[in-house]
């Protein structure tokens, strides 16, 4: 049977594709693989090796554009088109459509490792065959994420060019065999859309971001597997330093913007909730820090080798290990974004495997690893760098085994929910390794390798200590933050700034080359020193003074009617309109001071809106304020997006039909039709109706025998029919009749009756809350990716030469 | 002993120290019935949303109050003190934390697991299908 109207070509094309990408990654893995064994065979077997994983690489690029132009089509007979577009979504959100679901993120992962593979074919020389063995065989493992085929009956990935009617629970379907589905389904004619969470701007740039983070992990991890598997346990450090940093920078700007799109674009008030998949990519990162600093040991004083497999090895481990708690499903009760499951098996399998074969490597090697048998001396430098890296690692795995809190329960079949206060929990683990690493980072620049002057280094750390303590203090007395270990971590925090700005300018002689370090441990300790400010003293100004229980404040949210002004911290605010811009319901809130003299002051207008979708619900998007020196948060929490006539003020509808001297009940009051008038204006001539009016004439009785009356009436003057309302009045009730229609074979009239009510004016609930020195985190950020990008521009230049 | 090897020791230490800390302060799925043995005593129930019976929101009071089952199948009235949530009438599960009292559940957080959203979207409506068509 042929179907009318299906664009199958694109389908099969990109089908074909994955085939061949899988395929030629395979044929990759297994010629480079050959290619790694000797000098002969590399000859004979590289040329193939890399024209595989080129065609891979091309394939994969193939399936891309088949994506994107079955989304740019609007092809809604396939499933991922329907399920994560729509007709009217605007262009630029097209490419977050792309990565919105497994498949189209799977294909992001994969080509941006294309990308670093073929870096690396060209770049890494003698350990090109080990190394792209490696990246082979990642690369044919997310393929098959997304290749949809059934292979012994089961099923092997998720392709993204699966049509709706080959779904299976939609096979044997009546309408799968109807040829014409397409046009007579209704569903067909435009998809659910793009969740309304990731219509915004930094959905379009976060995720590939995030993405490269996570394949810029894999090169690290490949050098020291084949290393390991190459028994060269030295050179490769020096090689994969460069990368390790470019990881840093990449991942940690990944994850920080993901935090800017929860601040700005998603209403749980705040950057970083410790929620499972924030945390999950957080992991890696840290790990990978720990790696990079041990590196840097074992380049100054070949020491802590071991180490530094274990830590470079495990950051990529995490990264599976990520994308299978996100991915399977099996957060499903802890997190609030986790994607669907469906592929738990199989990303099962690729974690089982790569930690399986990962660890029984350097199991098998360890005892080849050259250590040095001689301790290092605890004033030098690699001492304290070690520590700090082991602290890291301690803070990546209370993080990982809070997270993996539904794997547990599933490993040992408990049922253990997560600790009530969750976040809280996390902060006071990771408060005190915050400061031990802070510290660190501050004084560590000071320590010189193998043995430390120590008077030397007091008087170099002296001033900026005691100068951090004064600003600390002036600082937190703004906020009147003095819980004694956030004050303690604020010192820590400006300290470490302090050192390193001081080191660079002082000993580093403000050479731009090698500042990296310092710029981005400056950057490291402003995003703590910002997280902790505007966390630690954050001010929900919307709420007001009642609390349910202890810590449990009954409301936090603050009421506003249009067009009232209402005290809210600081503030008066003042909610002035609404308007409908598109999809979006956007509320015009006025913030004004009271001054002295007791007048309003204008500050500022913050727009906070409400992006309406019948499919997906209505999403809150919050409104900020930013100041130098602080942050106005505001979102809706609760607003009628609905229209209504504020005109009429009389309501509920009741329908009366009476005829000419009954009587009804109607609101406890008789209600009578004394009379109906005909009063017609006809033309002699032709003998028909030109002007008619017909008048009710209405009488109302109350219980206490009140009477009073009114008149309805219906005219129809030149071929138009008009209604005139007859307004009742007993005390503080209102009633407005209208004569709606007659009803000839009855012989009674219709009344429409209606109850005055007080229009209730229109009301938002916002939450507002203040985030002090916010823009300290932001700083941070920018700066810890500027300066990790400068250090490891510097590295690369280092690895050449 | 090598100063490393001090440090491997206290790493082990806090990691002990990590393992054990979920343990102690995880807290554990109950029902209705045990969390009012202790009212007021903060616990994690998960219920299911009783669609049936009313499901109120007063902006106003920014108070939300709904019935639902816990896994023993017993229904109590749930009062939250915030704005509902996004697609609270869709979903199935709820994770509530919070105490029970004499009239009900007043839960502080909710989280709603709805699994509509992700499987039944394919659903075609066989009804919607025109018969002309044919």
């Amino acid at each position: 049977m042929e179907y009318i109207g299906e664009h199958t070509l694109v389908g099969n094309l990109g089908q074909a594709f994955i085939s061949i990408a899988f395929a030629a990654s395979l044929l990759a893995a297994f010629s480079f693989y050959r290619a790694s064994k000797n000098e002969k065979l590399k000859l004979e077997w590289l040329p193939l090796a890399r024209g595989a994983f080129y065609t891979h690489g091309l394939a994969v690029i193939g399936i891309i554009v088949c994506m994107f132009a079955m989304i740019y089509g609007h092809y809604f007979e396939y499933q991922y088109v329907w399920q994560h577009s729509s007709l009217d979504l605007p262009t630029h959100y097209m490419i977050s459509c792309f990565w919105e679901g497994q498949e189209g993120s799977f294909l992001l992962w994969i080509f941006w490792n294309i990308i670093l593979g073929v870096i690396l074919i060209r770049k890494t020389k003698k350990w090109e065959t080990s190394v792209l063995t490696i990246v082979s065989i990642i690369q044919t493992f997310l393929v098959s994420m997304v290749m949809g085929v059934y292979l012994l009956g089961v099923k092997i990935g998720t392709s993204p060019f699966i049509l709706i009617r080959n779904l299976e629970e939609n096979l044997g379907l009546p309408w799968t065999e109807m040829a014409n589905y397409l046009q007579v389904v209704p569903q067909f004619l435009d998809g659910r859309g793009l969740n309304p969470l990731l219509q915004n701007y930094w959905m379009v740039i976060h995720p590939p971001i995030l993405f490269l983070g996570f394949a810029l992990t894999m090169i690290p991890f490949t050098y020291a597997i084949s290393a390991l598997w190459k028994k060269q346990y030295a050179e490769w450090v020096r090689e994969a330093l460069p990368w390790t940093y470019a990881g840093i920078m990449v991942l940690g700007t990944g994850i920080l913007m993901g935090g800017a799109w929860a601040y700005e674009a998603l209403s749980f008030g705040g950057f970083w909730a410790w929620d499972p998949v924030e945390n999950s990519s957080l992991v890696p990162w840290i790990i990978l820090v720990a790696a990079a600093h041990l590196m840097l040991i074992f380049r100054a004083r070949k020491a802590a080798l071991r180490s530094t497999f274990a830590l470079t090895i495990l950051a990529f481990l995490l990264i599976i290990y990520s994308t299978y708690l996100t991915r399977s499903g099996i957060l499903g009760d802890t997190s609030v974004h986790a994607f669907a499951g469906g592929l738990d098996y199989q990303l099962l399998i690729y974690l089982i495997s790569f930690v399986v074969v990962s660890v029984a490597l350097f199991l098998v090697r360890l005892k080849n690893i050259p250590t040095i048998e001689k301790d290092e001396d605890s004033s030098s430098r690699e001492f304290w760098m070690f520590i700090g890296s082991m602290v890291l690692f301690i803070s990546a795995f209370q993080i990982t085994w809070f997270t993996s809190l539904p794997v547990i329960n599933k490993v040992l079949g408990t049922n253990m929910a997560p600790p009530l206060d969750a976040i809280a929990l996390y902060n006071s683990w990771q408060t005190p390794f915050a400061l031990i690493i802070i510290f660190l980072v501050g004084v560590t620049q000071y320590l010189s390798y193998k043995k430390t002057d120590l008077k030397k280094f007091i008087k170099q750390i002296a001033v900026s200590l005691i100068l951090a303590a004064v600003l600390a203090v002036l600082i937190a007395s703004t906020v009147q933050m003095w819980h004694p270990l956030y004050l303690v971590l604020l010192w820590a925090t400006l300290f470490a700034a302090i050192a390193n700005f001081e080191y660079w300018r002082k000993i580093l002689k403000g050479s731009w080359n090698l500042s990296g370090a310092s710029i981005a441990h400056i950057g490291f300790a402003l995003v703590i020193m910002g997280s902790l400010l505007s966390n630690a003293n954050k001010n929900v100004i919307s709420s007001n003074e009642g609390f349910i229980a202890k810590d449990f404040p009954s409301n936090e949210n603050i009421l506003l009617e249009k067009g009232d002004t209402t005290a809210m911290g600081n503030y008066f605010v003042h909610y002035k309109s609404d308007t409908l811009i598109g999809i979006n319901k956007t509320y015009e809130v006025e913030y004004f001071d009271l001054q002295e003299n007791g007048s309003f002051e204008y500050q500022f207008t913050l727009h906070p809106f409400i992006q309406l979708n019948e499919i997906m619900g209505n999403v809150a998007e919050p409104a900020t304020e930013h100041f130098a020196l602080y942050d106005v948060y505001t979102h809706l929490t609760y607003a009628d997006v609905d229209e209504h006539d504020t005109t009429d003020p009389y309501h509920h509808e009741s329908l009366i039909n009476i005829k000419q001297g009954d009587s009804v009940i109607y609101n406890k009051h008789f209600l009578y039709l004394d009379s109906l008038m005909v009063n017609a204006n006809t033309n002699i001539e032709s003998s028909r109706a030109l002007d008619v009016m017909l008048i009710a004439k209405i009488r109302m009785q109350n219980m206490q025998g009140e009477i009073s009356k009114t008149d309805a009436i219906y005219a129809v003057k030149n071929n138009i029919a008009q209604s005139f309302p007859g307004f009742l009045e007993d005390g503080e009730l209102k009633y407005k009749f209208l004569f709606s229609e007659v009803n000839p074979e009855a012989g009674s009239i219709q009344i429409k009756a209606y109850e005055h009510i007080d229009n209730e004016k229109p009301f938002i609930v916002m939450k507002a809350i203040i985030f002090p020195y916010i823009n300290v985190l932001w700083i941070g950020m920018v700066l810890m990716a500027v300066g990790t990008f400068i250090a490891m521009m510097q590295l690369f230049k280092q690895s050449k030469s | 002993m090598k100063k490393t090897e001090i440090v491997l020791i206290l790493l082990v230490a806090v990691i002990i120290g990590v393992i054990m800390s979920l343990t102690f302060n995880a807290s554990t799925y109950i029902t209705f019935a045990v969390a009012e043995k202790r009212m007021g005593k903060e616990f994690t129930v998960i219920g299911e949303l009783n669609k049936e019976k009313e499901i109120h929101f007063e902006p106003r009071l920014n108070l939300l109050t709904f019935y639902a089952a816990d896994s023993l199948n017993n229904e109590r009235k749930v009062y939250y003190h915030d704005s509902k949530p996004q697609d609270f009438e869709r979903s199935e599960k709820i994770t509530m934390t919070g105490f029970a009292t004499d009239t009900g559940f007043v839960a502080r957080t909710i989280l709603m697991k709805c699994p509509s959203k992700y499987n039944e979207q394919q659903h075609i409506d066989q009804d919607s299908i025109t018969t002309s068509s044919y």
